[in-house]
């Protein structure tokens, strides 16, 4: 039991590895286990109070740490000594502060190791006292929840399955073990054996003693039935129902092409790392750079986020595979750039080796080449650069940039969005606040340019507002926290800026996305920059044809705002920049090149939304963006509902005419009097089907019920008429002769068709309106069919654990023999 | 001594010699000699004769004529003033054929049921008397009142229909019978009926008591003359022997057979029971089927009659584990349980 209990926890301790970046806490965690094992066995064999129990528990733990974590302090190596306790709470605060300072997964500090033994290990106290000794095994399970529950809470996509599996199946080895514990106390199970071995049989052979009674056997058989299944439902269900996580079964997919499959990228909560980053008291230099840029660099950035889930921005699942690996090449053109004047940049950059964790490289959009070491990959269509394993922490990369340098005239003028950029970046789910869609209609009453409409929000947001910068608000979690933003509060900081106002410019019909990343920091020497964690941005993009991505800038500049943000040039309201009017009416002629725009004018409306003319343009194009994006995994989920839904009905459908059709030929065109076996098929299959007709609407259909004995019983349950009578009974008499009888039926099948339906109806007739259509859509008899398949592979499965039991029980008696040898080679001679 | 013939007044005709094989052929060999038909009306006679003298009793009478008509032998068990020899002597009067009757005592011995050889003083020679088994119906009344020595005498009887004494072999005539009583062994003065004598019985049948309504009735019937004294017998002798063979003919098909086999056998891994039945007892089961689907009219056994006849054609061979008896698991209960969880045998998948 001590044993069983150490193992359930540390099975459950195994569903903490998400948090951690490397694997050797688990040694700690399996450490510690034993030493509260070992400890609770002590209790126990001294005979303690319960009490005691877990105290005695909670001393052999501290032994463990502090020897493995302050052996060097102590007394002889092991015994804890004021000094290693007083090193033991330094490294403890030490890994404290460490959790605290990065997103999981977490680098194992000592700190950290420490912290994950320790708590393993008080997990391990609790479970030890509640199922070894208080002998509640199921309570031990809520520590043991708790503790799967941290990475569940810590990471969005939680712990794996096969975690999930391993720690469920410990607690239920747990519960086994407490049970077969319980049941032995009582002794061996009386009267189960078949023969007792009181009345011996001449002849036969003296029976082996089978090694469980029946009872037992078949009572364990279905244990693990139930077990198997439980925890096959729990793992499965939740990766089929759409909406629980993220990125569907076992997050597997891809393309397939490519080096080794493709891999889904996870990493921490890039806006909860924002968060910290900006709220750090040290303010620490994240990185050094050198900009050749003239006009002053542009913002570093980490993240593109292009979805937003109705709570939060996020980025869709990344798929890497070994295609997308830089490897020095050039990366192609950035979406949408076309005429517009770019210049060429390079930046060279140092991250400071204390950064940790940073998986993705902070890069000047839009890179077209960057040499860095290690393995870096490319997400083509949002240009960020990552690693599945290596940090950008210590690393100089160097990244040559192509800096699109639109006027505002460019991006007023800009033409049509590509079907596909509309289709990804303009969805917003259903549930957005009304309100929020009128207020930015409101905002941008007067622009009529997809321009002029993000110009006048960015005014709104930094100008006429009202808006208040202010890091102490809490990071939005959920929807409404943005509208209350938006509507009520207007306090908030750069994310909720960033992020309301990408939200607004998808209402509106513009393609937008967040970007996370750093402002440029400050200059400490000409042409070198420093930037530090409090530069720490996030910012909205939009995407004009032509132009592709560009930056707008929602957030506060300066003192009252995020220090180093610079709005740029064309984002900034029109007034006094007649010069730049010419300068963009130059630049016209080129800009409709999109050939996506072939019939409308560009210079006839200016706005590439509107020029459709009439309101069901851009009314169809948003709601198909809305709708047709946002909808297509819930309508792939609704389908294969439908389908899962409808299969019962369906397999009761074919079932049925499957048993008709096999005497279809011969009932059809066979002579009544002929010598065939039709008869007793049409009889079976009559038969076949009424009992399937009686499961369906909630009969109780006895497996020891001969076709007489069941017929009377449905007649004694079912309000027959007298033809009803007739039909049932001519279905159980035909049965009955084609079963047992030399004679066979006489009943042609045709007749026996409509006295099934007749009974059918019967059956519909006397039961309640629920249960009819239960027999219609979900028929019961189906199910039983499935059941019993599912039974025989389970009972096959259990099957093969008892061979692989028996077969460790052998190899146990071998070791046993191996071990006796000795002694036998010395009582020879 | 106890034993005799029966003094009432019916008839009882003296031992018929013992017919060979041949004789018995010619008799029955037609084989449609008598059809289904033929069997229902005679067998509704006897049962209306019966039922005319025990009331209200449908179900022990059909039973008893079952038995009859399956060859066997049927051991009527209850309380004492139920009506078991009632039943046993309206039976037997009902068939025009040899009855004696044999009142089982404890100074009981086995020459008196079996015969014995005495000397002939003119003769001067051994000469057989013919003991009270040589008739078509034997009734032993109240069989667990003699010692097991004495019930042993009717073992060889019963199964081989023949009787051996003093190294000669006597055949027995057709049909033979024995309707046995006993008292619950509860009961004082009662030996248990040895395993292998109880294994002969086809069945056991309880009487219960009658109903209130039947019990009325019986008032008025019997209050001025026993009924049985206006029987008269309604069936031959021959009569019966031909619906024996009616009902040999009785088609069994195998998934029928199947589950009589695999009845039978749950008894001997049942984990109530200490002795499972024999096969023997899946021989009379389905001996009895045949007879009793004959009784309803059917030329095929179905798994029903199985079923019905299941407690009465087993439960009496078994022999319950300690545990059972304390907890008062009886093998009525187990039987009637093994008949509920088996499956019919049905057409397959």
């Amino acid at each position: 039991m001590t044993v069983m209990a150490g193992v359930a926890t540390f099975t459950g301790a195994v569903g903490l590895y998400p948090l951690f970046a490397e694997g050797g806490w688990l040694w700690g965690a399996l450490g510690s286990v034993i030493a509260v094992g070992g400890g609770g066995m002590l209790a126990r064999r001294l005979r303690l109070p319960a009490v005691l129990n877990p105290l005695l528990g909670l001393a052999a733990l501290l032994l463990y740490l502090n020897a493995v974590h302050a052996g060097a302090q102590s007394w002889l190596g092991i015994i804890p000594s004021p000094a290693s306790l007083r090193y033991l709470g330094e490294v403890a605060a030490d890994g404290w502060h460490a959790a605290n300072r990065y997103a999981a997964p977490v680098p194992l500090v000592p700190g950290i190791a420490l912290l994950a033994a320790g708590g393993v290990g008080l997990v391990a106290v609790l479970v030890d006292l509640l199922a070894v000794r208080l002998r509640r095994a199921a309570p031990a399970g809520l520590p043991l929840l708790a503790m799967y529950s941290v990475p569940a809470a810590v990471r969005e996509d939680g712990a794996g399955w096969a975690a999930f599996g391993l720690g469920a199946l410990g607690f239920l080895a747990l519960l086994m073990a407490d049970a077969r514990e319980q049941v032995g106390g009582w002794g061996r199970l009386v009267g189960s054996a078949p023969w007792s071995g009181d009345v011996p049989m001449a002849g036969t052979e003296p029976e082996e003693p089978p090694a469980a009674g029946p009872r037992g056997g078949g009572l364990a058989a279905r244990g693990w039935r139930i077990a198997c299944a439980a925890v096959a439902v729990a793992v499965l269900v939740p990766a089929l129902v759409p909406g629980l996580q993220p990125r569907g079964m076992f997050g597997l997919g891809g393309d397939g092409e490519g080096g080794g499959g493709a891999q889904t990228v996870t990493t921490p909560d890039p806006l909860v790392s924002l968060k910290r980053e900006l709220t750090r008291l040290d303010d620490s230099i994240v990185l050094t750079y050198r900009s050749d840029d003239p006009d002053g660099p542009d913002y570093l950035r980490l993240y593109a986020l292009d979805r937003f889930d109705g709570d939060r921005w996020t980025y869709s699942a990344l798929k890497s595979s070994g295609k997308d690996r830089l490897r020095g090449r050039a990366l192609p053109r950035p979406p949408g750039l076309g005429l517009v004047r770019t210049r060429q940049v390079t930046t060279r950059v140092r991250v400071r080796p204390e950064v940790r964790n940073m998986t993705f490289l902070p890069l000047p959009y839009a890179p077209e080449r960057v040499s860095v070491e290690g393995d870096w990959r490319v997400h083509a269509p949002s240009r960020m650069v990552y690693s599945l394993r290596d940090s950008a922490g210590g690393r100089s990369y160097t990244v040559r940039s192509v800096r699109a340098r639109p006027t505002a005239g460019d991006l007023a003028t800009a033409g049509n969005y590509p079907a596909e950029i509309v289709s990804l970046y303009t969805a917003v789910p259903r549930n957005v606040p009304p309100e929020i869609r009128a207020l930015a209609g409101d905002i941008t009453a007067d622009a009529a340019t997809a321009h002029g409409q993000a110009v006048a929000l960015q005014r709104w947001f930094t100008e006429t507002g009202g808006f208040l910068y202010d890091l102490s608000a809490p990071a939005p979690q959920h929807g409404s926290d943005l509208a209350d933003f938006l509507l009520r509060g207007r306090r908030g900081y750069c994310e909720q800026f960033a992020a309301s106002f990408a939200l607004m410019a998808r209402l509106l019909g513009i393609p937008s996305r967040v970007a996370m990343g750093y402002t440029p920091g400050t200059q400490v020497r000409p042409g070198e920059w420093v930037v530090r964690s409090r530069d720490a941005h996030a910012w909205p993009e939009l995407y004009f044809e032509g132009s592709g991505w560009v930056r707008f800038e929602p957030t506060p500049a300066g003192t009252a705002g995020q220090g180093t943000a610079v709005a740029p040039p064309y984002s900034r309201p029109a007034t006094g920049s007649g010069a730049q009017q010419p300068d963009a009416g130059s630049i016209e002629p080129g800009a409709p090149g999109p050939e996506d725009e072939p019939t409308a004018a560009p210079g006839a409306s200016a706005d590439p939304r509107r020029d459709g003319g009439g309101d069901t343009g851009p009314a169809g194009v948003r709601d198909e963006g809305d709708d047709g994006f946002a909808m297509v995994p819930w309508l792939a989920a609704g389908v294969l509902l439908a389908l899962l839904a409808a299969a019962p009905m369906v397999v009761r459908a074919l079932t049925r005419r499957r048993r008709w059709a096999v005497l279809a030929p011969s009932g059809t065109g066979g002579t009544p009097g002929a010598v065939s076996p039709a008869p007793a098929v049409a009889a079976h299959a009559a038969w076949r089907e009424m009992r399937a007709d009686a499961l369906d609407h909630g009969f109780e259909w006895r497996a020891s019920d001969s076709p007489r004995a069941a017929a009377r019983r449905l007649g004694e349950l079912l309000e027959l008429d007298e033809e009803g009578t007739r039909a049932l009974g001519r279905i159980a008499r035909a049965e009955e002769l084609a079963r047992y009888s030399r004679t066979r039926p006489a009943e042609p099948a045709e007749r026996l068709r409509t006295d099934v339906r007749t009974v059918r109806e019967a059956f519909a007739a006397s039961v309640g309106r629920r249960t009819r259509w239960r027999a219609r859509l979900l028929p019961p008899s189906t199910v039983a069919q499935t059941r019993e398949s599912a039974r025989g592979a389970a009972d096959r499965a259990a099957r093969i654990g008892e061979r692989a039991g028996a077969a460790a029980r052998r190899l146990g008696g071998l070791a046993d023999r191996v071990n006796a040898l000795p002694g036998r080679l010395r009582r020879r001679p | 001594m106890a034993v005799g013939t029966h003094g009432d007044s019916f008839m009882e005709t003296d031992p018929p010699p013992h017919r060979g094989p041949a004789a018995r052929r010619d008799q029955g060999g037609r084989g449609g000699g008598r059809d289904l038909d033929g069997l229902a009306q005679v067998a509704n006679k006897i049962r209306d004769a019966v039922e005319s003298v025990i009331e209200g009793k449908p179900k022990v009478v059909r039973l008893a004529l079952t038995v009859l008509l399956a060859e066997g032998h049927v051991l009527i068990e209850d309380v004492p003033g139920v009506g078991k020899t009632m039943l046993a002597k309206a039976l037997a009067r009902s068939v025009d054929c040899s009855v004696r009757r044999v009142q089982f005592t404890p100074d009981l011995l086995p020459s008196d049921i079996t015969g014995v050889s005495a000397y002939n003083q003119e003769l001067r020679e051994f000469e057989f008397k013919p003991g009270p088994v040589f008739a078509n119906i034997v009734v032993g009344d109240e069989i667990n009142r003699a010692s097991p020595k004495t019930q042993s005498a009717l073992l060889e009887c019963m199964e081989e229909r023949q009787v051996t004494v003093d190294g000669v072999t006597y055949g027995l005539e057709r049909p033979f019978m024995v309707i046995a009583t006993q008292n619950p062994i509860e009961m004082e003065g009662t030996y248990p009926l040895p395993e292998a004598q109880r294994d002969r019985f086809t069945a056991r049948i309880s009487m219960g008591y009658p109903d209130a309504s039947a019990e009325l009735e019986m008032l008025e019937t019997h209050g001025q003359a026993s009924p049985l004294d206006r029987l008269a017998p309604v069936a031959h002798a021959e009569d019966v022997r031909e619906l024996i063979d009616v009902v040999r003919r009785q088609h069994v098909a195998a998934p029928v057979k199947q589950y009589a086999v695999d009845l039978v056998a749950a008894t001997r891994t049942h984990p109530d029971l200490r002795l499972g039945a024999s096969p023997r007892a899946t021989l009379h089961l389905v001996r009895a089927a045949r007879a009793y689907a004959a009784l309803d009219d059917r030329d095929y056994v179905v798994p029903d009659d199985v079923q019905d006849l299941a407690v009465p054609v087993l439960a009496h061979r078994l022999l319950p584990t300690a545990e059972a008896q304390v907890e008062r698991r009886h093998p009525e209960h187990v039987v009637a349980d093994l008949v509920r969880r088996l499956p019919v045998p049905g057409p397959g998948k």
